[in-house]
């Protein structure tokens, strides 16, 4: 489990004025200063849409879309909240559609029909190096299906809500604020996903 | 407080997400109640089996993310650069119809003939467009080359004129110099000349102890279309075999890299360091590989793990 409510990015652009000095000079047409303050967020925005999305390739594109929207719109960026909240909220919406079209078209993110069976091509090769203990991999195969199936179990709120508290480790007041909705409401949002998912990893926990 | 409303708070609890007053009641009652402790646990063994399950971004996708991003970023400015251009066409037009006095009515014929002789002008007059910012004291200009690419009547009598510019800088400076190490890993990623790929690679192969650099050379080796950029950036990842990261792209290698060669170079370099987590890979690769000389590699390396050649 991860970082402080900040997010990552506070370790790495220490004090605050320095961040918003940074974002003056994107305003001013500063290309390497939006670089700068691309890569104090840009490694949580990419875990953010990885775990989120559980595809390496939608991953990449959330984070295109995600900084070339920062880009074009930080002209904008009016300082009453903090620049975490606001990227994140652009990152959260643009991985809230993704979510719901693919409940839409019931895609199975990393997982992969193959001759074998169905297989997570993110552990392609973890699963090779597991072949020396059978019942290991059996068994870790059986967890990962059960947890990508509680995952997919919960609605695209209620996986956001559970991402960003239990691996990006923001408050859910914080939480609140990014999705747009009330410290009440993400609360909601995390039990309905706790208990959906003890639920269908009942035998496993 | 009853066991029905604990066991509802226990995931907010479990998160610290509870007012402290609420936390003290909570613990009060667990203290005395095992069910209730019992759920807690089941709580926490779900955190542990969802915290096994995070998924790290596969190496080298965060420098690509970055590459692409600043690129399209690039790509974006460029029409700011177009429209700067465009607004000091006027000015120079405003200032031809001065100097040609009547000749101007023959506009059109004289606009094609000024328009060789703007090039250069208007070239100097686009080169004020922001830039990104050179490596301090290292760069050197030399002219700009443009190119017209369309050329647009208005019903006014006016023209517009899309120029395409290329600039070319000279940028020299120590590898250890940030900048030159980002041209250098972004020019290693350029996917029209696998020349210059060859170039960045070799240059950077050494510098491995920097992420970045290491991401990008773990990137090529995986991705790379051009088996000689792939084997120079195998050489650079030489020293950190033994490391998880660069292993799993040299299983990756082995399983599907279509090249022998490279091939021979990654079982070298996995079967330098023998490592038990990789017996079941290899003996996996042993029945499929249909190279002789990386097959023999891996069944020596069976062999020194005192693992069987085939699976049973």
């Amino acid at each position: 489990m991860a970082q402080d409510a900040t997010g990552a990015a506070g370790a790495r652009l220490s004090p605050k004025s320095d961040e918003a000095g940074l974002i003056r000079a994107v305003q001013r047409g500063d290309q390497d200063a939006f670089e700068q303050l691309v890569r104090a967020y840009d490694q949580s925005v990419l875990r953010l849409a990885m775990n989120l999305l559980r595809s390496a390739e939608d991953a990449r594109d959330v984070y295109q879309e995600a900084f070339l929207r920062v880009y074009r719109n930080i002209h904008s960026f009016r300082f009453d909240c903090s620049f975490h909240t606001w990227l994140y909220r652009i990152v959260t919406n643009i991985c809230l559609d993704c979510l719901r079209k693919r409940k839409v078209r019931k895609e199975e993110g990393t997982v992969v029909e193959t001759s074998e069976g169905p297989v997570d091509r993110i552990n392609e090769f973890e699963e090779e190096s597991a072949h020396a203990d059978p019942e290991r991999e059996l068994f870790n195969r059986q967890l990962s299906q059960r947890i990508e199936g509680a995952l997919r179990d919960l609605t695209p709120r209620e996986r956001t809500v559970f991402e960003l508290r239990h691996y990006q480790g923001l408050r859910l007041r914080h939480i609140g604020e990014i999705l747009g909705t009330s410290e009440e409401a993400a609360k909601n949002c995390l039990f309905r996903a706790t208990q959906k998912m003890r639920i269908v990893l009942g035998d496993f926990v | 407080m009853n066991c029905e409303k604990v066991a509802k708070a226990i995931p907010l609890y479990f998160y610290g997400e509870l007012p402290l007053a609420e936390e003290e009641q909570i613990e009060d009652h667990l203290e005395g109640c095992a069910p209730c402790r019992a759920e807690l646990e089941r709580q926490k063994a779900l955190a542990q089996v969802l915290d096994r399950r995070e998924l790290e971004p596969p190496v080298g996708l965060l420098a690509e993310c970055r590459h692409d991003l600043m690129r399209a970023v690039y790509r974006e400015e460029a029409p700011a650069r177009e429209r700067s251009a465009a607004r000091a066409w006027p000015m120079l037009q405003e200032g031809f119809r001065a100097l040609l006095g009547p000749v101007w009515r023959w506009r059109t014929p004289v606009a094609g003939a000024a328009l060789l002789a703007l090039g250069f002008v208007a070239a100097r007059l686009t080169q004020q467009a922001p830039m990104a910012a050179l490596p301090a004291g290292v760069a050197s200009e030399t002219p700009v080359l443009s190119m017209v690419r369309a050329v647009q009547p208005e019903a006014s009598g006016k023209v517009q004129i899309a120029v395409d510019e290329t600039r070319r800088r000279i940028v020299s400076g120590s590898l250890q110099d940030r900048q030159i190490q980002r041209l250098l890993l972004a020019a290693a990623r350029d996917e029209s000349n696998p020349g210059v790929r060859v170039e960045s690679v070799d240059l950077l192969k050494d510098q491995a102890l920097s992420r970045e650099v290491r991401g990008m050379l773990l990137y090529a080796v995986a991705r790379d279309p051009n088996p000689g950029v792939r084997l120079k950036a195998l050489e650079g990842l030489k020293p950190y075999a033994a490391e998880p990261d660069v292993r799993k792209v040299l299983a990756q290698v082995l399983l599907k890299d279509d090249n022998p060669g490279v091939r021979i170079q990654a079982i070298d370099m996995l079967t330098a360091k023998p490592d038990d987590s990789m017996v079941g890979v290899l003996q996996h690769l042993v029945q499929k590989e249909n190279n002789s000389y990386v097959r023999r590699r891996i069944e020596q390396a069976l062999e020194t793990m005192n693992a069987s050649v085939g699976t049973f």
